[in-house]
C-alpha cells in the first residue's frame, strides 16, 4: 500500500538557496551561541569530558553541520544545547544562549517551555522517538497542547497542517495512523513535522538519515533544507556522514575527543581542509565514480579513536596524527584562525 | 587473478519465498518473495557486489548461496559441485571453502568465549590441528588480521568494533576457505576503521586469493571493492556489470536514481537529482510487470504487464529494463 504515496514531486530538483533570495541581503544574527560549553561524565572510573570547550554559533536559516565519528561529542553537545544531560553526566561550564537569552541558567520549569517550542529535535530512529500506542496526529498535536493554549481541534488542525508541511500525502487521514502503519521514511517526516509544528527557531536533527534507505535519505535531506529556507530556520545537522553534512550544511565543525578540531565555512573544510583528522576523514571515505583509476589503496588512519578517560595530553589527536610532533603533546592545542571564519586546532595547520 | 575467468560460483534461478501464516491453524496466507529468481556468477579471485536498499533480498541471496537458508528452488554451483544437491555432512564439509562474516561485530561474537575459542572454533569442528599447533595457528590468524597474538585470552568486551571485525575475519580466514561472504561488514564501523579494514580484506584477497561476495548498501563501499556489480531491487537483480559500468554509466533507470542519491562528500557537487517517489513496494505483493515501474520515472505502459527479463545490453552487463 505504500507505494502510491507520492512523497516529492517527480523531478524535484536540489537547487540551494534559490527559494532565498533575501537571504543574502544583510548579515543574519545569531539565533544560537553556544560559548566554552563544557558538559562532563563523572563515573566510577573518573571524568569523562564528552564536550569539552566547544564554542559555535548559528546564524538565522543558516544550517550548522556536526561531523565526527561515534563518542566524539556531538550527540552530547545536541543534549547539552537542549539540556537533556543526566547523571553522572553535568554542564560544568559555559554558555548556551538561544536569541541571546542563558539557556544555561533556565530553571527545569522555563526550560520546558523553550523544548518543543523554541528549540526542536529529530533523532536518528523514528520508530523509538514515537510513541506506538498513539496515533501520529494525536502525537504531534500533543505537542501543540504543551506549549499552546489551543482547543483539541485546533491542536488537530495544526498536527494536519504540519504533516502537510513535510509533504505526506493524504495527510488528514494519514494523522489516524499510528507509528507502525507508517514506513520509516514517513515516520521520519512525522518526526519533523512534530518537530515543527510549533515553529521554533531552532531544530536539532541529530542522524535524522543514518537509519533511512539512500534514496528515501535523499527525500528527507531535501525536505529539511526546504523547510530550512522556507521558515528561516537555524538547523543544527549532527551525522557521521561527510556525504549528508556536505549536502545541506554552510557551516562545518568537526568534533574529536569531545572537542571541535577544525570548523569554517562547507567550502573551506571539505576543500581547503587544515586539520589533519579533517583530511584523514575526507581521504578515508570512498568516492563514488573514480573506479576508473582507482584500485588503489584507500587512505586510512591509523589506530583507533581514544578512550575519553584516558586521552592523551596536548592533542587528543596525535597518537593516529601523521604530523605529530613533540611540541603536540606538550600542552591543550588552542583553536587558531587560519583565515576569515576557518579555525583549526593544530599547531602544524 | 588468473587470465582465463573461471566460474568459482554460479547461481542460477534461485529462489527464496518466506511463508507468512495467518490464523488460528498457522495457514500459510502469502509468502514474502525475498530473492525471486536470481542468476549470476563470480569468477576465481573477483569480487562480486551486490548492492540495494534494505529489504531488496541481498543478505537472503548471501545465506542461500551458503545454505545458511534452504532455497526454494534454483541451483548453485561452487567450484564444480552442485551445493543444493549436497547431503548435510557433506555439504558440513563443503563449508570449509566458504565462509561468512557478518555485519555487526558485537552480535557476531559470543561474548563468553576467549579470542582463542573463537578464533580456533573452525579447527574444532572439522577436526583441525590438535594443542599447540592449533594456538599457534590461531596466533598467525590474528597476525594476518593485524592483531597482537597477546590478545588471544581476551573477551570480545574488551575490543572496539573495528578489531572484533579483525576477529571476525580471522576466524573467516581459519579454514583457508575460497569464497567468503561479507554481509555488510564494514556498515557498522566508523569512518576511519572502515578503510582499515576494506584495505584488509582487500590485502586479504590477494594474499589468500579469495572470491568474494560483498553485500552492502554502501554504494562507493561496493565500488571500491568489486569488480563486478549487481543491483538488486524488491528480490530481482536489475543490472549486472562491471563496477566501472555500473557506476560510471548506470543504464537501468533504478541504478540510476539509487546512484544519484548518494550524497558526496563535497559542497561542490550538490547536484540535480533523479529523487525517487514513495517507498519501496513490499515483497509479499510485488507490483505487476517491471517490479520498479510505480516509482520509476520513465515507465511506460508496457512496464505495468511485460516483466523485463535480464537480458545483455552490451558487452559484460545486463540489465532488466524495456527502455534501454
Amino acid at each position: 500500500m505504500t507505494d502510491e504515496r507520492s512523497e516529492c514531486k517527480p523531478d524535484a530538483k536540489r537547487k540551494r538557496d534559490s527559494a532565498q533570495p533575501q537571504e543574502t541581503l544583510q548579515p543574519s544574527r545569531d539565533v544560537l551561541e553556544v560559548k566554552n560549553l563544557k558538559t562532563y561524565f563523572f563515573t566510577d572510573e573518573g571524568i569523562v569530558k564528552a564536550v569539552d570547550d566547544v564554542s559555535f554559533r548559528v546564524p538565522k536559516g543558516k544550517t550548522l553541520g556536526l561531523v565526527g565519528e561515534s563518542g566524539c561529542g556531538k550527540s552530547i553537545t545536541a543534549m547539552s544545547i537542549t539540556r537533556l544531560i543526566s547523571p553522572p553526566g553535568r554542564i560544568v561550564g559555559g554558555e548556551v544562549l538561544l536569541n541571546g537569552r542563558n539557556l544555561i541558567s533556565l530553571s527545569e520549569r522555563e526550560m520546558r517551555q523553550v523544548r518543543g517550542a523554541q528549540i526542536s529535535m529529530i533523532f536518528q530512529e523514528p520508530m523509538t522517538a514515537l510513541n506506538p500506542v498513539l496515533t501520529v496526529g494525536f502525537q504531534i498535536a500533543e505537542a501543540v497542547s504543551a506549549h499552546e493554549r489551543v482547543s483539541k481541534r485546533e491542536a488537530w488542525a495544526r498536527a494536519v497542517e504540519a504533516m502537510k508541511a513535510v509533504s505526506i500525502p493524504d495527510a488528514e487521514k494519514r494523522a489516524k495512523d499510528y507509528p507502525h502503519q507508517l514506513s520509516g521514511g514517513m515516520r521520519q517526516r512525522i518526526m519533523i513535522a512534530m518537530a515543527l509544528v510549533c515553529h521554533p527557531a531552532l531544530v536539532i536533527a541529530d542522524e535524522p538519515t543514518t537509519a533511512l534507505d539512500v534514496t528515501i535519505q535523499a527525500q528527507i535531506l531535501e525536505l529539511l533544507d526546504s523547510l530550512r529556507a522556507q521558515y528561516q530556520l537555524s538547523l543544527i545537522l549532527i551525522s557521521h556522514d561527510l556525504g549528508v553534512i556536505a549536502e545541506v550544511a554552510e557551516t562545518v565543525a568537526v568534533m574529536y575527543a569531545g572537542k571541535i578540531v577544525e570548523i569554517g565555512a562547507a567550502m573551506d573544510v571539505f576543500h581547503n581542509p587544515k586539520h589533519p583528522y579533517t583530511q584523514g576523514l575526507l581521504r578515508s571515505v570512498p568516492r563514488l565514480g573514480t573506479s576508473v583509476e582507482k584500485r588503489d589503496r584507500l587512505y586510512a588512519i591509523e589506530g583507533t579513536v581514544p578512550n575519553l578517560l584516558h586521552l592523551p595530553g596536548g592533542c587528543s589527536f596525535a597518537p593516529r596524527c601523521y604530523k605529530r610532533t613533540a611540541e603536540c603533546t606538550l600542552a591543550e592545542i588552542p583553536l587558531e584562525r587560519v583565515a576569515e571564519l576557518h579555525e583549526v586546532r593544530c599547531i602544524h595547520a | 587473478m588468473p587470465d582465463v575467468a573461471q566460474p568459482l560460483l554460479s547461481v542460477q534461478h534461485l529462489k527464496k519465498y518466506f511463508p507468512i501464516h495467518r490464523g488460528v491453524f498457522g495457514r500459510v496466507a502469502a509468502h514474502v518473495k525475498a530473492v525471486d529468481d536470481i542468476s549470476f556468477t563470480i569468477n576465481k579471485g573477483e569480487t562480486f557486489g551486490l548492492v540495494g536498499e534494505s529489504g531488496c533480498g541481498k543478505t537472503t541471496a548471501g545465506r542461500a548461496i551458503l545454505r545458511l537458508l534452504e532455497p526454494d528452488a534454483g541451483t548453485i554451483q561452487f567450484d564444480g559441485i552442485d551445493l543444493l544437491s549436497l547431503g548435510k555432512e557433506q555439504l558440513r564439509r563443503k563449508r570449509r571453502d566458504m565462509q561468512i562474516i557478518f555485519q555487526d561485530p558485537y552480535a557476531s561474537l559470543n561474548p563468553r568465549m576467549t579470542i582463542r575459542t573463537i578464533v580456533s572454533e573452525p579447527f574444532a569442528i572439522h577436526h583441525i590441528a590438535r594443542g599447540s599447533e592449533r594456538n599457534d595457528r590461531v596466533a598467525d590468524l590474528l597476525k594476518t588480521v593485524g592483531l597482537d597474538s597477546s590478545v588471544m585470552n581476551r573477551y570480545p568486551h574488551e575490543f572496539s568494533g573495528g578489531q572484533r571485525q579483525r576477529i571476525g575475519i580471522a576466524r573467516a580466514l581459519a579454514l583457508k576457505p575460497k569464497l567468503i561472504v561479507a554481509d555488510e561488514p564494514v556498515s557498522a564501523l566508523d569512518v576511519s576503521i572502515q578503510a582499515q579494514i576494506i584495505n584488509l580484506l582487500a590485502d586479504l584477497q590477494q594474499q589468500f586469493g579469495l572470491t568474494y561476495l560483498f553485500i552492502s548498501h554502501a554504494i562507493p563501499v561496493i565500488e571500491h571493492i568489486s569488480t563486478r556489480i549487481g543491483v538488486m531491487y524488491l528480490g530481482k537483480l536489475v543490472e549486472v556489470g562491471t563496477s566501472q559500468q555500473i557506476c560510471t554509466a548506470p543504464k537501468h533507470p533504478y541504478t540510476q536514481a539509487l546512484l544519484s542519491a548518494v550524497p558526496i562528500p563535497d559542497p561542490a557537487a550538490r547536484k540535480e537529482r533523479v529523487v525517487l517517489r514513495g517507498d519501496v513496494p513490499t515483497p509479499i505483493d510485488p507490483p505487476a510487470g517491471c517490479r520498479f515501474h510505480t516509482r520509476c520515472p520513465i515507465a511506460v505502459d508496457r512496464c505495468k504487464i511485460d516483466e523485463p527479463p535480464l537480458r545483455q545490453i552490451e558487452d559484460g552487463r545486463d540489465a532488466a529494463c524495456h527502455l534501454v
